[in-house]
């Protein structure tokens, strides 16, 4: 039952108003700002002046670009790249470690290591693996007798480069939230599906991932919300390159703006992708709030 | 003085509304229990007097002062919670220093009445422990030492038994009950037990959906029930309830036909329906040919060691008799009662209310 | 689940094996080759048996300051757990106990903001932070990071509030305490272990982030992932200096893992899993 007084409310509110206030400031008026720097252009002599006003040249600009187009092309193949491995994977691996099996609980936790290691540290080591000539990946692939891949200098291979570190940082999470889910489980189902003596990949495909779909479908929400913002590994790996085989939005906007000076530009391809996010995240509250009610 | 003023109390959530102005008036020094069902309001009631919950409409007045816009710190009231809400990060001696900081008596004072309170309630032992460490008769005895050593002007409780067994039960309230009479503090007591109201209260205020059915003393509720809800609510078993109409001066049911008892006077009009109420005690089995006796089936039968409780069947209406064991009768048997005249309640069916004087 | 039978469990095992070398084997690269003498930093196959060095770490704050940079990571990483805790947790505080259908949206909008791509807005910031004179400053860092951290902070502690019984607050109402004594009293010391999730995830996110602290310092506020980061664009790799230096930034995390772990899962997952 509240206990809440007129007066109290009024308090309450004044409790939140800093938070909302800072927040604000920090999160909002920026992006306030870029939406208006998307509509200036630039002088490379006063760098980070915004000048005249260009209407939506910028805009017109960047939509009419094969660039841009590739860098959303890039992005949203990195994320499909990630987000399904980690899926099949994540889901694999969380089926392991919620067995009722001695150790079990210290594999999840050391598991969870990679998901807290700052993302320049993942990129510098999987740098170290992948190092052309020297990196132990291919080394331990040749053990396999697997040629030689040139990870990070071929076109073919950068964005799985980035991808594989990635998806090594981002399966536990998948992982992580899949376990948990998986043991808040009612255990009647299996054991009814056990007594009418159903396969194992009947009931986990019949039993289980029907139960699991809302869990795992938020779950991929927030991964594509990070996909989407990705930059330290790829900054690491190949700063967008070779060529442009890796250049994500984050990477092209980095570009327009601290290579090519264009900050304009830089402006408008930030204000696109904030539309997009904005798209991600309302779909991930809706996912959120459809289990609550399922 | 009155110590607590409630007049034309409502609350209100949103469009529910729940308590439905409520009238009350509670002398210093009084011992007064909301009674009533689940549900009826006793707990939205005692929160008003509190200050946790707003009051929607009417006047609420402590000590002659209007309280409604006065926050819960100024009223000079202590609560004890249903679950007793003792502070988990707290020793028992810091739960009683942390009701009484806010008063700003000093050291020597706070130890003084935490030395006191202890005393009272036997807690001496306890005070280094946290309240995880304590069973729940002693946190309870805690909840009203924290609520003692401020000496307040008014003790709420809020149904402060329910948590604890049969037994204990009985104990902490025969405690309580003494020291009310040690202390001799206004305490406002909301129960759903009808027990703990009869043997504390000095008045009981039955509830009933938001409205107050009936204010008295025990034996007032008991005695003279107001209403077919006080009647049925007030004592155990519950007083049997027949449906009768009045005809040439008596009360005829199928199977049954008692004349009205002249108390009654002329409030019962020829024709009218009126429920008979008859507490289970009243009915005697008497003789086959004694006057007033009515022929009865026994259905069940209930031995309680002293005494035995009787379904019987009159006519198309069941009714529970309570006899001393040795007249009990097997399930089947058909037995005389008659119907003790003086104890005779009559209610106007229709309101619902008693017909009595 | 039905019994496992001994080769289902031997499976189980060997497949849990491999998983465990593949998300471990490189942490265990880092902490070897940190401590490994250059010449044989990249020999095949690798050594698991050498006489350690502490060269790497000697030179990482020899060289450069790099006990600076620490010390830089630290202060923006304490500075912005301190106010985002501050102000997160009284605000989370605030949703916790207005009960008001419109203060789901409020939670819900104070968490997207966590959820914003940095990059669009790393322009604007530089010039506002040029403007406001602190570029290059922890102050602009530990700003920044609050937008994170904040959202995080309010996220968590709700959840810790609303554990806490609004008996206990009412019973300290009625005992003489305002709403600002009862929070401080009562209900943030019941919430102190969220309290200590939230400064930990909060501390970690900011000792780990790398955008903001690359365009936003330079040589006086740069933090240890920025610092980390210099060896490899100078003309030879450093792999030594790297590695010693990302073995140092990886340790809160690590131990944050191994010592909170069951409080990832609600600080991660925004409540996808109950
Ligand atoms: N916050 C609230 N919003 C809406 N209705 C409420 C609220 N709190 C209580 N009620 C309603 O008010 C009525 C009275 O509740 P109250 O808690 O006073 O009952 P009670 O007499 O104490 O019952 P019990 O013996 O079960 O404790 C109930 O019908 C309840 O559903
Ligand atoms: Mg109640």
């Amino acid at each position: 039952m509240a206990y809440i007084r007129k007066r109290n409310r009024r308090i309450f509110l004044i409790f939140l108003l800093p938070a909302i206030l800072v927040l604000f400031l920090t999160t909002i008026y920026p992006m306030i700002y870029a939406g208006y720097l998307s509509f200036r252009s630039y002088d490379l002599a006063k760098l980070f002046v915004p000048r005249v006003f260009v209407g939506w040249a910028n805009y017109r600009e960047i939509l009419s670009s094969s660039e841009f187009l590739h860098s959303l092309v890039v992005t949203f193949k990195l994320m499909a790249m990630t987000l399904s491995v980690q899926l099949v994977l994540g889901v694999g691996i969380a089926l392991l470690v919620v067995q009722k099996l001695p150790g079990m609980p210290l594999a999840r936790t050391l598991l969870m290591i990679p998901m807290m290691i700052s993302p320049v540290i993942v990129g510098l080591v999987w740098l170290f693996l992948y190092f052309p000539e020297l990196g132990y990946l291919n080394y331990f692939l040749s053990l396999a007798g697997i040629d030689a891949i040139p990870w990070i200098s071929s076109t073919n291979w950068a964005l799985w480069a980035i991808a594989i570190a990635d998806i090594w940082q981002w399966t536990p999470f998948v992982m992580m939230g899949t376990a948990a889910a998986l043991q808040s489980l009612s255990p009647e189902p299996y054991e009814a599906a056990m007594i009418d003596g159903n396969s194992r990949w009947d009931v986990f495909t019949r039993v289980t991932l029907p139960q699991l779909k809302p869990v795992l479908v938020s779950l991929m929400f927030l991964r594509a919300i990070d996909a989407f913002k990705i930059y330290d590994i790829i900054f690491v790996l190949t700063k967008g390159g070779p060529g442009d085989s890796t250049e994500v939005l984050s990477m092209f906007i980095y570009r327009q703006s601290f290579t090519f000076w264009r900050m304009g530009v830089g402006a408008a391809a930030s204000f696109v992708s904030l539309v997009i996010i904005v798209v991600l995240i309302t779909l991930f509250f809706k996912s959120l709030n459809r289990d609550q009610t399922a | 003085m009155s110590a607590i003023t409630l007049h034309n109390v409502v609350k209100k959530y949103g469009a529910v509304q729940v308590v439905h102005g409520v009238d009350l008036d509670i002398a210093e020094g009084e011992f007064v229990v909301l009674l009533g069902p689940s549900g009826c309001g006793k707990t939205t009631t005692l929160r008003m007097v509190a200050g946790l919950e707003d009051v929607s409409g009417g006047t609420l007045s402590i000590g002659g002062q209007v309280v409604n816009d006065v926050a819960p710190k100024d009223r000079g009231v202590a609560m004890v919670f249903q679950n007793y809400a003792l502070y988990p990060h707290m020793s028992v001696r810091q739960n009683m220093e942390f009701a009484l900081r806010p008063m700003k008596l000093g050291k020597a004072e706070m130890d003084r009445r935490i030395a006191q309170t202890a005393g009272i309630l036997g807690l001496d032992a306890l005070l280094e422990r946290r309240p995880a460490q304590l069973s729940g008769g002693q946190r309870q005895r805690v909840a009203m030492g924290r609520a003692m050593v401020r000496t307040p002007k008014v003790f709420l409780f809020d149904e402060p038994l329910s948590n604890l067994d049969a037994k204990l039960r009985t104990q902490v309230r025969w405690e309580i009950g003494k020291l009310h009479q040690r202390l001799g503090t206004t305490v406002l007591y909301v129960t759903h037990d009808q027990v703990e109201a009869m043997t504390l209260a000095d008045k009981i205020v039955i509830m009933r959906d938001g409205h107050v059915e009936q204010v008295g003393t025990p034996e007032e509720v008991y005695a003279a029930p107001k209403s077919t809800f006080v009647a049925t609510f007030i004592g155990s078993p519950s007083m049997n309830m027949i449906e009768t109409r009045a005809t040439g001066g008596r009360l005829v049911a199928d199977g049954l036909s008692i004349p009205v008892p002249t108390r009654f006077g002329d409030r019962v009009k020829d024709g009218q329906e009126v429920t008979l109420g008859i507490r289970p005690i009243e009915i005697q089995r008497v003789a086959e040919n004694a006057p007033g006796a009515m022929a009865a089936r026994v259905e069940v039968t209930e031995y309680l060691g002293n005494e035995a409780l009787l379904d019987l069947r009159v006519g198309s209406h069941d009714l529970m008799a309570e006899v001393p064991a040795d007249q009990r009768a097997a399930p089947g048997e058909t037995v005389h009662v008659r119907l003790n005249e003086t104890a005779l309640h009559l209610f106007d069916t229709r309101s619902g209310r008693s017909l009595a004087q | 689940m039905n019994k496992l039978s001994t080769r289902q469990t031997i499976l189980i095992y060997l497949a849990l094996g491999v998983v465990l070398i593949v998300f471990l084997m490189p942490i265990y690269l880092i902490a070897s080759s940190s401590l490994k003498p250059s010449p044989i930093m990249f020999q095949k196959p690798p050594a698991f048996l050498f006489a350690p060095t502490f060269e790497h770490y000697q030179d990482l704050f020899a060289m450069r300051p790099f006990g600076k940079f620490i010390l830089n990571s630290l202060i923006v990483a304490l500075g912005s757990t301190a106010f985002s805790l501050t102000i997160g947790s009284l605000a989370a505080y605030a949703i916790s106990r207005i009960r008001h259908k419109r203060m789901n949206d409020v939670a819900f909008w104070i968490l997207s903001m966590r959820m914003f791509p940095p990059i669009a807005v790393v322009v604007p910031y530089y010039i506002i932070f040029k403007t406001a004179g602190l570029l290059d400053t922890p102050l602009a860092l530990i700003i920044v990071y609050s937008t994170a951290n904040i959202p995080l902070t309010v996220w968590l502690m709700k959840g810790f509030f609303d554990e806490v019984p609004i008996a206990l607050e009412e019973a300290a109402a009625v005992d003489g305490y305002g709403l600002l004594e009862t929070f401080l009293r009562v209900t943030l010391p019941l919430a102190a272990p969220g309290l200590a999730v939230s400064a930990v995830f909060c501390f970690i996110f900011s000792w780990n982030e790398f955008l903001f602290a690359l365009m936003l310092t330079g040589s006086e506020a740069q933090t240890a992932t920025v610092a980390v980061m210099s060896f490899w664009s100078s003309d030879a790799v450093q792999w030594g200096r790297i590695m010693a230096g990302s073995f140092i930034i990886l340790i809160p995390g690590v131990i944050f893992v191994l010592t909170c772990q069951r409080w990832l899962v609600r600080g991660l997952t925004m409540g996808s899993v109950k």
